[in-house]
């Protein structure tokens, strides 16, 4: 430990002030600290200090996402398995699935780091750890036979314009991760559109996703039904919450998901009331789009475009069916981009609800919602805090009479 | 009897609390008092060194508000005068004549039936600097008429002073002064107390008592304020210091001038103790009672404290000294440290940390970074103001937002929770000082 001490005070009198590789200080500032605590001390008050800091505070954020790397990686391999019509075992499934995985959390890293090392240097702001989550959910996002090319330019674009063109964390409007999802899904719809199953297996190997299921149905029914007629996935409910379908390396399994949010609550990291109410949002607008179709159908009301088999899709399925749950564990909580102020929060997560399902259900060019319903929402979490502000300058100037 | 429960905050679980009872220590020979312990004034020195002072004899002035003056907390010589860049004066030091204060004449001349009379009489021994006002806490103008006088007997910061104990023998001073405190104020004199304690107050009508519960900042002035009587723009509330409530009542009542004070000293890398000592000790007296050499001794509490040297002296509004270690330790990967003993977090991020009593160091645990809002400050911030939107406005030096968010009714000591907590390493207190100043500067 002390040659490896050695080295970066070595190296730290290279970047102080003055010198002429003072410009890499940010950089030598973030190594360092990562292998040493940092020794900086109080200056006045509070001279003493809570032992949480960002560090930790994003590690702990992506230990959450661990679980549905492992998963992930294990759904790959099953499901090509499943594909190819052989026998690999948890294991062999586990391992085939990282020789897709890794490369892909390799290309993100490298396009992150560089990204954000170079604005640090650059903007001369310090290296924020921030960047770590944004490059650890981006490979969740991704389809496993993603061209690692594009999920470097995809990690790039995501950084850049999402986060550093703003002055960087804590300044950024649009979650960085979303940004490069929505970008890789615009620039490279053949791939990552949603509609088409994302599995590996064998060329020319198709299906349809859960989603596109009851989007584009053959013959109008009730999703329910649709899911149950679909021989070649098992889209059952207890299915889709194990996860054993294709989708997003991360987004399958709810119950690693749910035990994510678990964690990350009880350390008081992401924000219970957004995930809260963007389920009561999902819940609320299901269940009327339910009630709308059953006034069509069954006769009531008659109008162009119906029926519509979106709209049967219960409140339970459209939590469990496509990326909904992750993005709202994960995604919507992020906490710069998303509401600042707790009545803002339960607002934002509502609404963040209430597009995803109208996005899915209404809208029959993108089966998958909830990464547009966010970035939304991003955008309009500054206007909610404000008006939640105004009511309490309002409150503050009615007091004073 | 009003209750006013404070559920966000937190009481830091730091070591080395005090026990109830007193250590005999030497009397002091040398006090001081700083015209830095006081914001916003520009002091005229009325003293040299070697010049000869009674207690309560004017030191200086300050040239803004030439009417307060401040009062010398010993009898004796000025023995040296300290001073800091551009000649700012960081110290006037006093040694104390044991013998000149013990034959020092009473005034017998006290009339406090009206409020001037009593405005006159504080002028007369130069007591205005024990009266502070919000907003922008500092020593009040006396031609103001404050809308409301709070107190606050509960102090709930980190190894605060217990003025359960540490006025205990003074129950007679504490009504008389309480008594003339409420004659300065058309509006409410509001003494806030902590359960059963002082429980005697509540045979006095003029006194409003306000029992407060919960965690730390419940026992601040301002968090006290903003439940009961919220401050409003261009309103005034002045505030003593619950510690100082004898030293005015023994002048009210008898004509006494008698700056002792009961401190404590405190914290992880001292032996805690009370002792009886005054206005302005010096630590040097009590360097036995330190545990180890590398240490940082506050003036004040280990949230809103100064540090001073260890021949520094007792801040004029402090009433306790907090000794905590200085570490320079560089734990190998420690932001992956799982938990125990040597952590201490608000949040759930280590395994069993926060169970006992823990020894704070002078470490930040961690590097300053671009603010996260993981609603940290919230979580210790029990006034109905959004801080963060309130930080941020002052950031932008928007005065006129910082006035409808309620800056006036925030002070440093309110928001020191929030820099402990705040993963990201801000420092509330400064941004609420600077918005302040913004403010004071402005006008």
């Amino acid at each position: 430990m002390n040659f490896l001490r050695k080295i970066f005070e070595e190296t730290g009198k290279l970047v102080e002030k003055g010198k002429p590789l003072s410009w890499a200080y940010p950089v030598w500032e973030a190594a360092d600290t990562i292998f040493f605590s940092t020794n900086k001390q109080t200056s006045k008050g509070p001279h003493i200090r809570d032992n949480m800091d960002i560090k930790r505070t994003m590690f702990f954020v992506v230990i959450a996402l661990i679980p549905c790397y492992i998963f992930g990686a294990y759904n790959i391999g099953y499901l090509n398995a499943l594909a190819m019509e052989i026998e690999r075992g948890i294991v062999g499934n586990t391992i085939f699935g990282f020789t897709y995985v890794i490369p892909i959390l390799i290309a993100t890293f490298v396009a992150g780091a560089i990204c954000e090392l170079t604005f640090a240097i650059i903007r001369k702001h310090e290296v924020n750890e921030g960047f770590l989550v944004s490059c650890a959910l981006i490979p969740l996002t991704m389809p496993p036979d993603v061209p690692l090319w594009q999920v470097f330019i995809g990690t790039s674009f995501g950084i850049i314009i999402g986060k550093e063109i703003f002055g960087g964390v804590g300044t950024n409007i649009f979650n960085p991760a979303l940004t490069s999802r929505a970008f890789m899904y615009f620039a490279f719809p053949t791939k990552i559109s949603g509609d088409k199953v994302w599995a590996v297996g064998p060329d020319g190997y198709s299906g349809a996703t859960a989603l596109a299921i009851p989007a584009n149905p053959v013959e109008y029914d009730t999703a329910s039904n649709l899911f149950a007629a679909n021989t070649q996935f098992d889209y059952s409910t207890v299915n889709m919450f194990w996860g054993l379908i294709p989708g997003s390396i991360g987004e399958t399994n709810k119950l690693l998901i749910l035990l994510g949010a678990l964690f990350l609550i009880y350390c008081g990291i992401a924000s219970w009331r957004i995930m809260v109410s963007s389920v009561l949002g999902l819940v609320f607008t299901s269940l009327l789009f339910n009630l709308l179709n059953y006034l069509t159908v069954d006769g009531i009301l008659q109008a162009g475009g119906f029926p519509n088999a979106m709209l049967t899709i219960t409140p339970l399925q459209h939590i469990l069916v496509g990326s909904f749950f992750f993005g709202t564990v994960f995604m919507a909580t992020e906490p710069v981009t998303s509401s600042h102020t707790n009545t803002g929060r339960w607002i934002y997560g509502f609404l963040i609800g209430v597009l995803t399902v109208i996005i899915r259900s209404i809208n029959p060019a993108y089966p998958e919602g909830v990464f547009l319903a966010i970035l939304i929402m991003n955008m309009f979490a500054p206007l909610i805090d404000y008006y939640v502000v105004q009511a309490n300058i309002k409150m503050r100037l009615a007091r004073n009479v | 009897m009003q209750k006013i429960a404070i559920k966000k905050g937190h009481n830091i679980n730091i070591s080395g609390l005090a026990s109830r009872e007193f250590s005999n220590t030497s009397t002091q020979k040398l006090v001081s008092i700083s015209p830095q312990d006081f914001n916003y004034i520009k002091p005229k020195l009325l003293v040299k060194e070697g010049d000869q002072v009674s207690l309560g004899d004017a030191l200086f002035f300050d040239k803004i508000n030439p009417e307060v003056k401040w009062p010398s907390i010993a009898s004796g010589t000025i023995s040296k005068i300290v001073y800091g860049e551009r000649r700012a004066v960081l110290d006037i030091i006093i040694e104390v004549d044991a013998e000149k204060e013990k034959n020092i004449e009473l005034d017998k001349q006290i009339n406090l039936s009206s409020k001037d009379n009593v405005k006159e009489f504080i002028q007369k021994h130069n007591f205005w600097p024990f009266f502070t006002q919000r907003p922008f806490n500092k020593v009040v103008n006396p031609s103001d008429s404050p809308k409301c006088i709070v107190v606050s007997l509960a102090d709930s910061s980190p190894l605060a002073n217990d003025l359960s104990f540490s006025l205990a023998e003074n129950k007679e001073f504490i009504i008389s002064a309480l008594s003339n405190l409420k004659k300065l104020t058309d509006g409410h004199l509001y003494v806030a107390v902590r359960g059963d304690n002082f429980s005697f107050l509540s045979d006095y009508d003029f006194i409003n008592l306000i029992q407060v519960e919960g965690p730390h900042p419940s026992g601040n002035v301002g968090v006290i304020l903003n439940r009961v009587n919220p401050l409003n723009q261009n309103e005034v509330v002045w505030t003593v210091q619950g510690s100082h409530l004898p030293v005015l009542g023994k002048l009210f009542s008898k004509g006494v001038i008698d700056f002792s004070l009961n401190i404590c000293i405190g914290g992880p890398a001292v032996k805690p103790s009370y002792i009886k000592s005054r206005i302005g000790a010096r630590f040097d007296l009590y360097k036995d009672s330190l545990l180890m050499e590398n240490v940082r001794i506050i003036s004040g509490n280990v949230l809103t404290g100064k540090q001073v040297d260890i021949d520094g002296f007792l801040g004029f509004y402090h009433s306790s000294f907090s000794v905590i270690e200085e570490s320079f330790e560089r734990p190998f990967v420690g932001w992956l440290h799982p938990g125990g003993k040597s952590k201490y977090s608000v949040f759930n991020a280590y395994l069993g940390s926060n169970k006992k009593s823990f020894d704070f160091t002078t470490l930040q645990n961690g590097s300053n970074r671009a603010f996260v809002p993981i609603d940290a400050w919230e979580k210790v911030f029990p006034m109905d103001i959004y801080i963060n939107a309130l930080a941020r406005s002052i950031e932008a030096n928007d005065i006129d937002e910082m006035e409808q968010l309620g800056i006036y009714e925030c002070d440093e000591e309110d928001v020191a929770l929030c820099s402990f907590v705040c993963p990201s390493k801000s420092d509330v207190g400064a941004i609420i000082r600077k918005g302040l100043d913004t403010i004071y500067f402005d006008k």
